[in-house]
């Protein structure tokens, strides 16, 4: 029951994500749902939940996205392995440390992709990207991941009640 | 008759006095009664209208709604032909396709078509719009396909200048415009100039209009002109697209 509700929530993010958002756009920026969820993953599920989610979400993304020979299986996996293994090293609870977490995981995965596509895939990315796009996704992710991890925690909470699931850790 | 005269008098006397004593009250009570009547009488009315206006408002609602239908209808109607006249124009076998979807990164600039292999759509077939050129197929599933935008990091489109015939490379940059690449620093290009697919490469045929020019750069040092492209469709807003299947 838990891991189907989880699969059914990220078919439901990315449905949204390739759907609805693109009415959300600033300059043509939408936040990201599945790096939103994986750093929720991370920071509030097991330790092999927070790592596998990741994975999933990074290899759901690039072959929705054309194949980019795993750049985001890449980001997001390390995204949400350092969330999963360090979570306890750090604080991750109330808006702003939320905010800044997710700031910081968009900027990492924006530069992934920006050093992966202009060194090893030989694309063309405008240099706007770096000082234009990547801020905005950044700050656009941090203002929205925080309502979302308000929502995960709620849904996870419910979840939780309907579940007793041994892997799931509790929500704060 | 005297007597009958004189009671008549003094009835009459006693009527207009009697009249003149109650008429106040028969006013006033025949008022009271009238407006009891009517504010019962209204309020049964207000509850009528009240109902009455809540079904007006449903109607309304179901109106408008059915004329944002129309509407829309009417705006589909309208891209469709001219999708259909640009594809009579081509002659070339073709398709019309719905965007359902884009892509589930921020970074790549990709939309998912409900047409795919069931429906005759190949790996590496040319999408366009009316205002021309917008990507190729990069996989054809049974009922879906997977659309490039030019604007991909990605994507790369041999072209050529319509007025000067000088043939360069569209490439995507994530963003909103393209640039055109190994354009050398002696041809004489200017702002405007329209691009067209060269036909080289085998996906899009000759002749289909990329973009127009919106930014020319001529270093002193350097072979090539650094070039600028505005794609001819508007990439962000695809609703109905012609996938070309010969």
């Amino acid at each position: 029951m838990y891991y189907f509700a989880q699969i059914l929530i990220v078919i439901i993010l990315f449905a949204i994500q390739t759907t609805w958002l693109g009415m959300c756009s600033i300059g043509g920026v939408v936040p990201d749902l599945a790096l939103i969820w994986v750093v929720y993953c991370g920071v509030h599920c097991s330790r092999a939940m927070g790592i596998g989610s990741g994975i999933v979400i990074g290899i759901l993304q690039d072959s929705l996205s054309g194949g980019l020979l795993g750049v985001n299986t890449l980001s997001k996996s390390f995204i949400g392995f350092f969330f999963a293994t360090l979570k306890d090293k750090f604080y991750v609870e109330g808006v702003i440390p939320v905010a800044f977490f997710l700031v910081a995981s968009s900027l990492f995965d924006g530069l992934v992709f920006y050093f992966s596509m202009n060194t090893v895939l030989k694309g063309e990315v405008a240099s706007s990207f770096i000082y234009q796009s990547l801020p905005v996704y950044s700050i656009y992710n941090g203002i929205v991941g925080p309502i979302l991890f308000l929502l995960f925690n709620q849904l996870n909470n419910w979840l939780r009640a309907k579940t007793s699931d041994p892997y799931m850790n509790p929500v704060k | 008759m005297s007597l009958s005269a004189k009671q008549e008098k003094g009835i009459s006397f006693l009527d207009s006095m009697t009249g003149h004593i109650l008429s106040p009250f028969q006013n006033l009570f025949t008022q009271s009664v009238q407006s009891v009547s009517d504010g019962i009488n209204h309020y049964f009315d207000l509850v009528n209208v009240s109902r009455e206006n809540e079904r007006l408002e449903f109607e309304v609602e179901r109106l408008v709604n059915e004329k944002n239908a129309l509407l829309e209808r009417i705006f589909r109607q309208k891209r469709l032909s001219g999708l259909m006249s640009y594809k009579e124009e081509r002659k070339k076998e073709s398709l019309v396709a719905t965007v359902i979807g884009r892509a589930a990164t921020q970074w790549s600039k990709v939309v998912f078509i409900d047409k795919g292999t069931q429906h005759g759509v190949r790996t590496y077939s040319a999408v366009v719009t009316n205002s021309g050129v917008i990507g190729q197929i990069i996989h054809a599933g049974p009922t879906t396909s997977k659309v490039l935008l030019t604007i991909d990091s990605r994507s790369a489109v041999d072209s050529l200048f319509q007025g000067s015939r000088v043939s360069g490379v569209v490439v995507g940059t994530g963003e909103k415009l393209c640039k055109i690449k190994f354009v050398p620093n002696t041809a004489e290009i200017k702002v405007g100039d329209r691009v067209l697919s060269s036909g080289l490469g085998g996906v899009f045929p000759k002749g289909l209009v990329i973009g127009t020019v919106s930014k020319v750069v001529r270093k002193k040092q350097g072979l090539f002109q650094e070039i600028t492209l505005a794609p001819s469709s508007d990439l962000s807003n695809l609703e109905e697209v012609l996938v070309f299947l010969s």
